[in-house]
């Protein structure tokens, strides 16, 4: 084993790991802060995935002017789902069936359009890779990894030093209390769960820059997504950012040192590990 | 300035507050006190607007809020202090007064109203980052306590302000409630410690069983035998 080649699957590792982060941040904050544990969040990844193909390979719309109007469009696409979720009164059990219900719908639709065949998004934005030293860089995957740690640590910004953020952990806490001081949850749960949406239309974007797409793939992505959530701390963008790391590096060394089928093993390896030992922090 | 009148107050089909009139006058210190039991914390949620009246109506300031919401009730200008304090206790010191200045009216005036609790609790400048679920009882207390003044509110309500202090403590905080109205804050207490709120207290009423079974200046109500002898620990004569 030589030190280039581990230092090359850890890039890579890196670069997964910050796309996990990216896909995880919208799960964490509407777990926490709207307690909906919403796995329409792969579908709507999916969905914005196979719109930015749709747009990009079809249409010839420039992939920078994708993310401009899906992210706005999800934005109100989730925010609507939240009002179904608070109309019908659906608890944080409940939201999994339901959002699993819309997860099925949607991959339904995704193979009625674009069928179940692969498809792959040729561009010439992002093309190519730039080299560093002995390290191999891929472009789309630098801009992807710059994206999603930008986003991290923006939400973490906005959670620590904005009214709204500091609302949001309030109410959360003690939902009275925080109405007395003028909190109101309902249009918070919103804007909660349109930022969710609008984060998984961001991360869809990539996924259509970096995979080969099929509807039945969104299911492939619940796993480690799941981990890197329950690991990084609900509600917690940096806990999202930091634990999606571990975990793209940590399979990235499985793959280079033991063999690509123990990938799937370190992050729920992580997980259980840290469920055992620090149980508290969910 | 604040006045309830005939209310009555159920939690399902069991009634906990029967026909209770209370008012608070501008500048005012008005004592609720009573036993365990008796009705006050629930009276405390009904203020807050956080429980529906049965009967009765609420008048604030001249205005009708009877049916209005709490988040409508605080922008009113009635700040609460709950029972057991209820910070947020994952928060900073700090980031619990910024929740209290929530609203855009009060928010204009943060750095105002920061220099002013901080000036009634120098504890709390020193510690502002500290996660305030960490603190002690007293300290909560205080947080609490500043957190509802940041608000800038014209009626204080404080709601068993001394439950799970230390007696020193306790002292402290009716120090502090003190000279929060020497400032000119009209302030409800509700208080299950009869002596120290009468000692505190421009007047003050006695809430038994969800009824009010007296009302007048602590003086009178000390004398009165039955009132003395029931709820503040004397013999009667």
């Amino acid at each position: 084993m030589n030190a280039n080649l581990l230092a090359q699957s850890a890039l890579s590792g890196l670069f997964s790991g910050g796309l996990y982060a990216l896909l995880g941040l919208g799960l964490s904050l509407s777990w926490r802060f709207l307690r909906i544990i919403n796995l329409s969040h792969f579908a709507m990844i999916f969905l914005a995935a196979y719109l930015t193909y749709q747009c990009t390979a079809i249409w010839k719309i420039n992939p920078y002017l994708v993310p401009l109007f899906l992210i706005p469009l999800f934005f109100v696409v989730a925010a609507l789902q939240q009002l179904a979720i608070i109309r019908f009164g659906i608890d944080e059990f409940g939201s999994i069936v339901a959002t699993f219900g819309v997860t099925i719908v949607v991959e339904a639709l995704l193979q009625l359009i674009w069928s179940a065949d692969f498809l792959r998004l040729e561009t010439d934005h992002l093309k190519g890779s730039m080299v560093l030293g002995s390290l191999l860089v891929p472009w789309a995957d630098a801009f992807m990894f710059m994206c999603a740690v930008t986003t991290c640590v923006g939400a973490w910004g906005l959670l620590r030093f904005t009214y709204i953020g500091k609302a949001l952990r309030a109410n959360v806490e003690n939902p009275a209390i925080a109405s007395i001081f003028g909190v109101q949850s309902r249009r918070l749960s919103l804007l909660v769960a349109g930022s969710a949406g609008g984060l998984a239309a961001f991360g869809g974007v990539f996924i259509a820059l970096l995979f080969a797409l099929t509807p039945s793939q969104m299911y492939s992505w619940f796993g480690v997504i799941f981990a890197t959530v329950i690991m990084g701390g609900l509600g917690s963008p940096l806990g999202v950012l930091v634990a999606g790391l571990l975990v793209g590096v940590s399979e990235s060394f499985a793959m280079a040192l033991v063999a690509p089928s123990w990938a799937p093993i370190v992050p729920f390896t992580l997980m259980v590990s840290l469920l055992t030992l620090r149980p508290g922090r969910i | 300035m604040l006045r309830l009148e005939g209310v009555e107050i159920a939690y399902g089909d069991a009634p906990a507050l029967f026909d209770v009139s209370v008012h608070v006058d501008r500048g005012e210190l008005v004592a609720i006190v009573g036993p365990n039991g008796a009705g006050k914390t629930t009276l405390v949620n009904a203020i807050a607007r956080l429980l529906p009246f049965r009967k009765g109506s609420m008048h604030f300031q001249g205005t009708d809020v009877t049916k209005i919401s709490p988040q409508a009730m605080g922008a009113h200008g009635i700040a609460v202090i709950p029972e057991g304090r209820r910070l947020f206790t994952q928060m900073t010191v700090e980031e619990n007064l910024d929740m209290g200045c929530y609203r855009r009216n009060s928010r204009a005036f943060r750095d105002q109203s920061l220099a002013e609790v901080y000036a009634l609790f120098p504890i709390l400048r020193e510690r502002r980052h500290q996660i305030s679920g960490t603190m002690s009882g007293g300290q909560q207390q205080m947080v609490a306590i500043a957190r509802a003044l940041m608000s800038r509110p014209e009626v204080l309500l404080i709601d068993e302000p001394s439950l799970g202090l230390a007696p020193i403590m306790v002292s402290q905080v009716f120090e502090i409630i003190q000279k929060i109205h020497r400032g000119g804050m009209s302030i409800l207490l509700i208080e299950q410690n009869v002596n120290k709120s009468l000692d505190v207290a421009e007047r003050a009423y006695v809430l038994d069983c969800g009824r009010l079974i007296a009302e007048g200046a602590p003086s009178e109500l000390r004398s009165r035998p039955e009132i003395a002898g029931a709820y503040l620990g004397h013999a009667s004569p």
